[in-house]
Parts: C-alpha cells; sequence; structure tokens
C-alpha cells in the first residue's frame, strides 16, 4: 500500500520528532507525554502482534515512528521502559519473516541504540540477534544484523579485550558449526570468526578451534570456509593492518594552509582532527608490534587434525567435493604436516595417482607433496613418489614446461629430504642440464647446487664442483643421516648481534664526544662490561661517558676490529695458524655466554637477530646473488609451496611477447595520456596540487608594458643614486634580504 | 499601403523555404509542443476511470473501501465513507466484504489527521449493527487506546467519542474484554494527567511538581475537552460498576450451553488458551466483583484525588468531576450492600411475581 502524504499542517500537530527533541531536553516536564507515547506504543504494539501479517502501512507507519521514539528515550525513563527490550527481542525473534522491512530495520536499529546507550549489555544484544542472522531468508536483513553484530563485537573489544563476552559467542559459534554438522548455518560462524580475526579482535586458540571445527565439517561450503581462513587468515591480517597505516597526512600542508586560509571553526576542526590523527599514527609507529601468532600456530593437536581432515576430506572416496576445493583442503593438509612435522604415512601413497602430466592443476599437486615433505618423512615413503615424477615427467620426448616442472617438484622435495634419491636417478636428472630448453637447464642446475651443497656424494665427480670437493676432503660438509639433526649451542648467530650491537654503542660514544669535547672522565671500563645497559638507560650513563680520549680509544678499537677479523679470515685458510685460532674462537665463546647470561634479548632484539643471520647467509654467497636466490633465502620455510614456485623455472626460457615487454617498462612509471614535455607534466602537476608559481616565474610572466616604466626610470638614475639603491641592497640581504618600514 | 506591404510579405514567408544554416538550431515548427519539463506531481482532475453503470455493486462498495483508506485526498476519503455509511444504514443492509474485514480496513482511521474524516467514520460506525460489533470490541479497543494518547488534542477527543458509542453499543463488551478494563484505565488516567505511576518514575525530589505540562495546559477549549475527557470515564466506570442482572434460570440454555456447539466467536476466552500470557494490565475482568476489586487496589486512590483537584475547579470540569464522583460513589456503596440489596431485590421480585400469579 502507498503512504500517504502529510500535509505541512497536519505535522505540525503531531510531531514525534520534536517532542523527542524536548524530551531529551528535559526529562523531567515531559515525563507525562512520554508515558502517554509509551501507552500510544503498548496499543500499537497489541494491535501489531494481533495480526502481524496483515498489518497496514498506516498501523505499520505509526508503530515504527513509536518504535523510534521509545528507543531515543528509553535510557531516561528506565522504571517505564524495562519491558521495552523483551518486547521488541519477542517482535523480532517471533515475527521476523512477516515484518514490514522498514519497521524490521528500526527494531534491529533500536535494540542496538539500546546497546550503545548501555540499557541493555553486550551478551543480550548478540543472543538476540545471532538466532535471527542463521534462520531468516531474507538477504538485506541478514547483512543487517551481521554488520550489527561485527560493530558491536568491536565496539565492546575497543578499549580492553572483554573476555567474557568474547568467550560467550565463540562459544555459540563452536555450538553453531559442531551441532550441525550438514547444514550451511556453520557459514556464518566462518565469516564472524574470520572477520574478526582479520580485525585483530580475536587473536587467540578459541576462534582457530571454531574454525577447526568447521574445517571438520560435512557440508562442502563451510569446510572450505574454514580451510580458506587457515590458509588466507593471517595474510589477510597483515593487509589489514598496513591498510590502515597507509593514509599518510602532510603536516606541512596542513600547517601551512593554517597560517593562509582564513581562520574558521571548521577549518580549526579539521587541523586539530589532522593533528590528533597523526599523532595516534605516531603512538601506533612507536607502539610495540603485536605478537600474534599465526593460526595455524595455535590448533591444538595438529596431528589428530590433519589426519582427520585427510582422511574425511581426501581418502574417503564418498568425498564428493570439487578439484578445486579439495586442492584446498590439500593444501591445508600439506601445509600443517610441513610446518608442524607430522607424520600421515597414508598420505604419500595417496599422491601416487595423481601425479602424472595430465592430471588437471598438476602443479599444485606437485607443490603439495613438497610441503609435505620434511627431515623425518621415512625417505622409503617418498621415493617411490619421486622416482615416478622422474618417469612421468622428465623424458627428452616430454614437453620442456613439464619436465622443467617435474625437476623443480624433486628439487622442493630433496630440498626439504634429500635422502629420497638414488644416485643413478641423480645423476640421470643433474645431465639435463645439458638440454636445449633453459628452464630445463636452470631447473637441473638447481638440483645439482642443491646437492652440492648437501649431498655431494651422491654426484658424480665432475659436478661436485670446486667447494664442494673440498668440503668433503677437509671433512666439514657432512650429510646428515635420517632422524639426525643439526644442533645448534646456544642461540643462532647471537654472535653477530653481539657485533652490531658493540657497533652502535661505538657509534652512539662517538657523537657523544663530539657534543661534548673537553670533559675528560674515566668510566668506559664499566661500560664496556655491561654495554647492553646504555642502550636501554641511555640517561643515566649522560654524565660519566662522554671524554675526548674515549674518542680515541674508540677508534683504537674500531681499527683493531677488522684487523682480528682478518686474521681469522687467512687463519681459516692457512691451517699452520690454528693455534691462534683456537684461541680467538674460545675468546669469543667466552663473551657469547657473558650476551646471553648478562642480558634478557627483548623481541626488537630477536628480530634484529633474525635479520642479521639472513644478511650473514646472503654474504656468504660469494659472488654476486642471484634475485631469486636472495628471495629463497629470505622466504620463510613456514610460507609453503605454491604452483607458482613449481612453474617458475619454465617461464625462464620464454620470450615475452611485445605488450609484455611494454607493460613491464610502464611498470612503475608515471602515467602519461599525451606526448608533453617532462616540465610541463611537472607543471600541470603542481597545479593539479594546488601550488603556486615561482616569483621568478611570475617576473617572467609579468606584463611587458608594468615592467617598461621602472626599466625606463632606472635607466636616468644619477650615480649617486644608483650608488645608494646598490649599498642598501647589500645591507638588506645582510639583514635578511627583506625591506623593513622606513628603510629602502 | 505599407501595411498591405508587410501583410503580403508575411503572406509569402509561408512559403519561402527556410534556410538552414550550419551551426544553427532547426526552427521549431509551428505546431512544436515542448515536451522538455519534469514534474515531481501530476494532478489527475478525476480519480476513477471505472464505468459507474450502478451494475457492480460489489465493486463499487471495494472501490469506495480502498478510497476511505488509501486516497490521498482527504474529502475522497471523506466521500468515500459516507458511501460507505449510505450501504451500510440502507434497509437490507449491503455489506458485501462482512463487518470483520470492514473493522480491519477501516480502523486506522480512528487517528486520521484530518478531523471531516473522523467524524464521518464515527458516523460509519455508528451505522454498524451492535450485534455484529460485539465479537470485535477487543480489536476496536486496541485502536482507541492507541488514540487515546495520540499527540494531538484533537484525535484525542474524537476517539473519546468512538469510546462513547462502543460503551452504548456493547457496554458488557467493553469492560469485560482482555485488557478493557485496566488498560483503558491506564490510557484514561495519562490523559487527565492523575497518574500516580509517572510521578513515581519521576522520583521528583523537589517540592514542586508540574504533571500539567505544555500539551495539558488549562485554557478554555481543552477545559471543555477534560470535561468530555471526564465524563466519558464516568461512563466507562459506570458501565464497569453496572450490577449484573442474574439471568432467570432455563433448562434449554442451561443444556444448550453444555452439549450445543458455541454461537459466540470465542467462548473460552476467559481460559486464554492459544494467546500469550498476559499480565495483570492485559488480563480479563469478566465480573463486576473483580473489576470493583481490581480498581479499588490501584486505581480508586489515584482518580479520587483527581476528582477531588477537577472539582475544585469548578465549571464545566466542576460539573463533570461531580457527576465521576458521584459513579465513584454508587459504586463504592454498592460494593459493601451488594449482597443484601441484591437479597432484597430477589425478594421484590419474587412478591411481584406471586401479585401477578394471583
Amino acid at each position: 500500500m502507498p503512504k500517504r502524504k502529510v500535509a505541512a499542517l497536519e505535522k505540525v500537530d503531531a510531531d514525534l520528532v520534536s517532542l523527542q527533541y524536548k524530551i531529551r531536553r528535559d526529562p523531567k516536564s515531559y515525563a507525562q507525554e512520554f508515558y502517554d507515547q509509551w501507552l500510544a506504543y503498548d496499543a500499537q504494539r497489541q494491535i501489531f502482534i494481533s495480526s502481524p501479517s496483515s498489518a497496514s502501512s498506516e498501523d505499520n507507519k505509526k508503530f515504527h515512528d513509536l518504535v523510534d521514539l521509545i528507543a531515543h528515550c528509553a535510557d531516561l525513563y528506565p522504571d517505564v521502559t524495562a519491558p521495552y527490550f523483551d518486547q521488541l527481542k519477542e517482535l523480532l525473534t517471533q515475527h521476523h519473516a512477516v515484518l514490514n522491512p522498514d519497521l524490521r530495520e528500526k527494531v534491529v536499529g533500536s535494540l542496538s541504540l539500546l546497546r550503545r546507550k548501555d540499557v541493555i549489555d553486550s551478551t543480550s544484544l548478540l543472543t538476540t540477534l545471532f538466532p535471527i542472522l542463521i534462520s531468516t531468508p531474507s538477504k538485506s536483513l541478514r547483512s543487517l544484523l551481521y554488520t550489527k553484530i561485527i560493530s558491536d563485537l568491536r565496539e565492546s573489544n575497543s578499549k580492553a579485550t572483554n573476555h567474557k563476552l568474547n568467550r560467550t559467542i565463540q562459544t555459540v559459534l563452536h555450538n553453531l558449526v559442531t551441532s550441525d554438522r550438514t547444514s550451511t548455518k556453520g557459514m556464518w560462524a566462518c565469516r564472524i570468526t574470520r572477520e574478526l580475526w582479520r580485525r585483530q579482535i580475536w587473536t587467540d586458540a578459541r576462534p582457530c578451534d571454531v574454525m577447526k571445527e568447521a574445517c571438520l565439517s560435512d557440508n562442502e561450503k563451510v569446510v572450505i570456509g574454514g580451510v580458506r581462513f587457515f590458509l588466507g587468515g593471517d595474510k589477510e591480517r597483515e593487509e589489514m593492518e598496513d591498510d590502515s597505516s597507509d593514509e599518510e597526512i602532510d603536516i606541512k600542508k596542513v600547517k601551512h594552509q593554517g597560517t593562509i586560509n582564513k581562520k574558521t571553526k571548521k577549518r580549526q576542526k579539521a587541523m586539530e582532527k589532522a593533528m590528533e590523527k597523526i599523532k595516534k599514527q605516531e603512538r601506533k609507529k612507536h607502539a610495540p608490534h603485536p605478537l600474534n601468532f599465526s593460526a595455524l600456530h595455535l590448533i591444538h593437536d595438529p596431528q589428530g587434525f590433519a589426519e582427520q581432515l585427510f582422511q574425511k576430506h581426501l581418502q574417503n572416496t564418498k568425498c564428493k567435493f570439487s578439484l578445486d576445493n579439495k586442492l584446498l583442503v590439500l593444501q591445508l593438509v600439506t601445509r600443517l604436516v610441513g610446518l608442524h612435522k607430522l607424520t600421515i604415512i597414508s598420505l604419500y601413497p595417496w599422491f601416487t595417482k595423481y601425479l602424472t602430466p595430465k592430471q588437471p592443476s598438476v602443479t599444485s599437486f606437485l607443490a603439495s607433496l613438497a610441503q609435505a615433505t620434511h627431515n623425518h618423512v621415512p625417505p622409503d615413503a617418498i621415493e617411490p613418489l619421486v622416482v615416478k615424477i622422474a618417469n612421468e615427467f622428465v623424458s627428452e620426448a616430454s614437453a620442456a614446461e613439464v619436465a622443467s616442472a617435474g625437476i623443480n617438484a624433486i628439487r622442493e622435495v630433496a630440498l626439504r629430504q634429500p635422502l629420497c634419491m638414488s644416485e643413478t636417478l641423480l645423476q640421470d636428472l643433474v645431465m639435463y642440464q645439458k638440454s636445449k630448453d633453459k628452464g630445463v637447464v636452470m631447473a637441473a642446475k638447481g638440483l645439482q647446487s642443491l646437492y652440492r651443497e648437501v649431498y655431494p656424494e651422491l654426484l658424480q665427480k665432475k659436478f661436485r664442483g670446486k667447494e664442494a670437493t673440498m668440503g668433503l676432503k677437509s671433512g666439514e660438509v657432512k650429510r646428515l643421516k635420517f632422524g639426525e639433526e643439526q644442533v645448534e649451542s646456544g642461540i643462532e648467530g647471537i654472535e653477530l648481534l653481539e657485533k652490531y650491537k658493540e657497533e652502535q654503542r661505538l657509534k652512539k660514544l662517538a657523537e657523544k664526544g663530539e657534543d661534548a669535547d673537553g670533559d675528560a672522565k674515566m668510566g668506559d671500563d664499566e661500560d664496556e662490561d655491561g654495554f647492553n645497559s646504555d642502550e636501554w638507560e641511555v640517561a643515566s650513563n649522560d654524565s660519566d661517558s662522554s671524554t675526548g680520549w674515549i674518542n680515541v680509544e674508540h677508534s683504537d678499537d674500531e681499527d683493531e676490529g677488522p684487523a682480528a677479523k682478518k686474521q681469522r679470515r687467512d687463519s681459516s685458510t692457512a691451517p699452520d695458524l690454528i693455534s691462534d685460532e683456537a684461541m680467538a674462537a674460545a675468546a669469543e665463546a667466552n663473551r657469547i655466554s657473558k650476551l646471553a647470561m648478562t642480558t634478557i634479548l627483548t623481541p626488537a632484539d630477536l628480530a634484529k637477530l633474525a635479520e642479521l643471520r639472513r644478511e650473514a647467509q646472503l654474504d656468504k654467497m660469494t659472488g654476486n646473488v642471484s634475485k631469486r636466490r636472495q628471495e629463497l633465502i629470505a622466504k620463510h620455510i613456514e610460507d609453503g609451496v605454491t604452483a607458482d614456485d613449481i612453474e617458475l623455472p619454465a617461464q625462464i626460457g620464454k620470450k615475452t611477447t611485445k605488450e609484455e615487454r611494454v607493460a613491464m617498462a610502464k611498470d612503475g612509471k608515471p602515467a602519461r595520456e599525451e606526448h608533453k614535455s617532462t616540465q610541463a607534466i611537472r607543471k600541470s602537476k603542481k597545479e593539479a596540487e594546488g601550488k603556486s608559481s615561482t616569483n621568478k616565474e611570475k617576473a617572467r610572466k609579468k606584463n611587458f608594458l608594468m615592467t617598461v616604466g621602472k626599466a625606463r626610470a632606472k635607466h636616468k638614475r644619477s650615480l649617486v643614486d644608483t650608488k645608494k639603491r646598490l649599498t642598501a641592497h647589500i645591507a638588506r640581504s645582510k639583514s635578511g634580504g627583506r625591506r623593513r618600514n622606513g628603510m629602502n | 499601403m505599407g501595411s498591405s506591404n508587410k501583410k503580403k510579405r508575411e503572406k509569402k514567408k509561408d512559403f519561402n523555404k527556410a534556410k538552414l544554416k550550419v551551426g544553427k538550431a532547426k526552427a521549431k515548427a509551428a505546431n512544436f509542443t515542448d515536451t522538455s519539463f519534469k514534474s515531481k506531481s501530476i494532478v489527475v482532475n478525476q480519480h476513477t476511470l471505472a464505468a459507474l453503470d450502478g451494475v457492480d455493486l460489489v465493486g463499487l462498495f471495494k472501490q469506495h473501501l480502498n478510497q476511505a483508506i488509501n486516497s490521498k485526498s482527504d474529502k475522497l476519503r471523506q466521500e468515500a465513507l459516507v458511501q460507505l455509511t449510505k450501504d451500510l444504514s440502507s434497509k437490507p443492509i449491503f455489506n458485501p466484504v462482512g463487518v470483520p474485514n470492514l473493522l480491519t480496513k477501516l480502523l486506522p482511521l480512528i487517528t486520521d489527521s484530518v478531523a471531516n474524516v473522523r467524524t464521518n467514520f464515527l458516523k460509519l460506525l455508528r451505522a454498524l449493527p451492535p450485534s455484529d460489533v460485539a465479537p470485535h470490541v477487543e480489536k476496536i479497543l486496541m485502536y482507541i487506546r492507541g488514540g487515546m494518547t495520540h499527540l494531538s488534542t484533537d484525535i484525542r477527543s474524537d476517539t473519546l467519542s468512538v469510546l462513547e458509542w462502543l460503551i452504548e453499543v456493547c457496554p458488557d463488551e467493553t469492560v469485560s474484554c482482555p485488557g478493557g478494563w485496566l488498560k483503558t484505565l491506564n490510557s484514561f488516567s495519562s490523559m487527565l494527567g492523575w497518574n500516580p505511576s509517572v510521578a513515581s518514575t519521576l522520583s521528583v525530589k523537589g517540592w514542586t511538581s508540574a504533571t500539567k505540562t505544555s500539551l495539558n495546559k488549562v485554557s478554555k477549549k481543552n477545559g471543555e475537552a477534560q470535561a468530555k475527557q471526564i465524563t466519558i470515564l464516568a461512563k466507562f466506570l459506570e458501565a464497569g460498576f453496572r450490577p449484573e442482572t442474574p439471568l432467570p434460570y432455563d433448562e434449554q440454555r442451561y443444556w444448550d450451553s453444555i452439549y450445543r456447539m458455541p454461537t459466540v466467536p470465542n467462548p473460552f476466552a476467559y481460559l486464554n488458551l492459544w494467546g500469550a500470557q498476559r499480565d495483570e494490565d492485559g488480563e480479563m475482568y469478566p465480573d463486576r466483583i473483580s473489576r470493583q476489586q481490581v480498581f479499588d487496589r490501584k486505581w480508586r486512590a489515584a482518580i479520587k484525588t483527581g476528582v477531588m483537584g477537577a472539582k475544585q475547579e469548578g465549571g464545566v470540569i466542576g460539573r463533570a468531576a461531580s457527576v465521576l464522583d458521584k459513579v465513584l460513589r454508587n459504586a463504592a456503596g454498592e460494593g459493601v450492600k451488594t449482597v443484601v440489596e441484591e437479597k432484597m431485590e430477589e425478594v421484590e421480585e419474587v412478591e411481584e411475581v406471586e401479585e401477578v400469579e394471583a
């Protein structure tokens, strides 16, 4: 039914909006009016409930307005409106299917308004909205409820984490997923959990548990929701964090505008807002990075989970998931296996069926296989697979892409478990570096260089290379037996950290020395002992560690440092200096133990340590290290293997088309729509930014007739006058280059 | 001469071929109609295109019914109501949709914004046969309660006229239907500003209590309105406290009530088998004693103080208040001596009957 138009005169008499305004201004005086409206609301509610499905538009409109009024004033008259929440709840839960959409939206809005006014608590709001979210057939209502639920959870966790509420909701979601495993209702649990994870509102193990249950559901959609969360949830979280800090405000510009523009309240407010935002960003920058664990690490009992997942969705022949979804599940299972070093023996024979070049998206299978391999997997389990890959993919007759993908996959597997290879097979594969195709050559060479590092005995002598041969001779390169672990004594790379800290300290000292030379004081002995302390207590050390001759001392130190290093390096190549080296090593070990014992490493220290280790590894590889190699090293083992990694070498030999080359050249350069000079582009850019022209430019553009008078006058000046001008000019330039009042 | 030349030129002009010029728009034709305007609304001169042959009376009735609710023009709504009233008061009553449907559709008009529509609606209600109205009293009362606390005072007073009609037509049902007694009293007290519950919620600490605010100011007009409110409250209470005459024993009716199908729509309403649970306000108070008890407990004190205040004001309000006071006193008196009186009456009746027989 159409709504009737309300004429202007009608409005004056019965305007609920103005009444609401009055009530809110002066609740005491308008109590009677509010009570009247409360009764009207009650009557209207009764009318509605007596026939919910056939309510007229007129009644709906009236009810809508009254609900709105009561919701806005509910906090002012708590006694009168005590049953209001329950009535709305009942209305929504029982009649949400037949309610007029506008009215329904208003009821939901009123409920969240009550929450914002603190009339009800979050738990009662969420327990009201949630059952409707999962049962209603209306899409618009669902999206409305979803946003309301998320925003309320955000709001109640904004100041401090509301553990109680979170636990309640997580339990509800968990029950939702586990109660009926075949229904799609679990999707909502997935969506809500994922969203809150992305916003870093939920970061503990419980939401992971909900998602784990979702993964083990019977419904394909729910399963994929859960799997996608584990595979991509953390990355999404990081991206979200990056996004939020993207908006940069040019503080200089804002301040400048403040000095130029007319000062209005609006501008001032905008300025304050900008300053506030900048302060917030600063604070965020300096805040310690929240140490959030990835969802994959927070899973309880990963072995059981991976086994169940594998048996239920992959091994089970009755499972009718699509190939894409199966691949996703496989990715998760193998990721878990690789990350937690799980043992699922039945997983490897299962792969056999899929390792043929004709299998759709076989590279994903290959990547998953590589992911599932780690050093605790028995070589017997993988060897047949490697052989199968070699037989199926790598042959003279197969296409170059196929062969390179096969070799690369084998390399990825062997990187994680080098013992999976037999001598003859390796020799055969390495021979492919004589192939015509560049991709195949690169893949084969990669395999060869891998084995040079980890297991050179397996290679033919001519392929071992200089370093590996020498290493074999000196016994430096040792292959690890199955189950053997390389054990680090102490903290790996701590000496790098120590060196770095020493350098930093010296640099700081040097700066200080320059600042206040003349003060001579001794006190650096103390410093050297607990050098780490000055990083933390800069202020206290200020007084006693700033001298001229410390400067001298430290320069000595610096000279000594590299010299000693050189010596050590020399000694490693020349064996007759062994005793020296041993002594140095002993001293080193001493110092290391001291650092680890005397200081507590902060998270920042650990991060620096990881960075230094990576750098050192890069340095170790002499010569120019390829970009790809650098990426490989920088890549964390937790990132897993993707199909792209497997396909990469096949791209190497390919020629690019012209379009691709043009696109590559254009990449990263500013767009230019038409052919213009660089200056013209720069100028238009400047104009677009709202910047003005320079004085020089203005002078150049000035109308000729305006300048001609002055030029003529200059010609006619007397010598004395000219001199006066020139001296005045010099004086002016000395005092800042400006004309003052009363001066020339 | 000149003028004839001019005319000649003008005549010639019609037959000249118009020159088309580059960059200039083509001249508009003489009979060109500009259709480029935009309008937010269109005025339609006649509202119905249906042929009024008088053949399809049912259709016409329904059309009137729709017009009465949906039409944007108040004149049209009003006329439609007049037509409907005419149909309903014709001598075999012409009502193709039935009273329940009619009421469901038309009841929102109680709070219509135009006074004429409301008065015409009341006329229509008066045209309805009372026996058909009785089953729908509860629903009508809901709308009445909604209107009684409406923001607009005019709508309030017009709604009271509807209540007055309802009390006239079916007094027993009005006071005994679910929510009919206490909820209606709630609305009355709120309307008159005699509400103790509002004052308590406010928890006023100061020495003033301004219950009467802007909307309830006593002007001449409002005074009359308040007098009307008090009068109708008196009528309502009178209906509630009216002594029930016991039905004479009828053997046939007794057996019918046990074995025959009931003739009223919801004979076991007092059991509330299907509806939602009722609270104290929404409960049924089917007999006089229960009504009086609950009235004494909840409202007597509040209304009494209100009546005292109104009496002191004098004038129209005072007169109305004294009527109400009388009703209250009668009820109180009856409440004490009910049993005795009834016995006396019975004895008198029996004597009369005997006299007649003799």
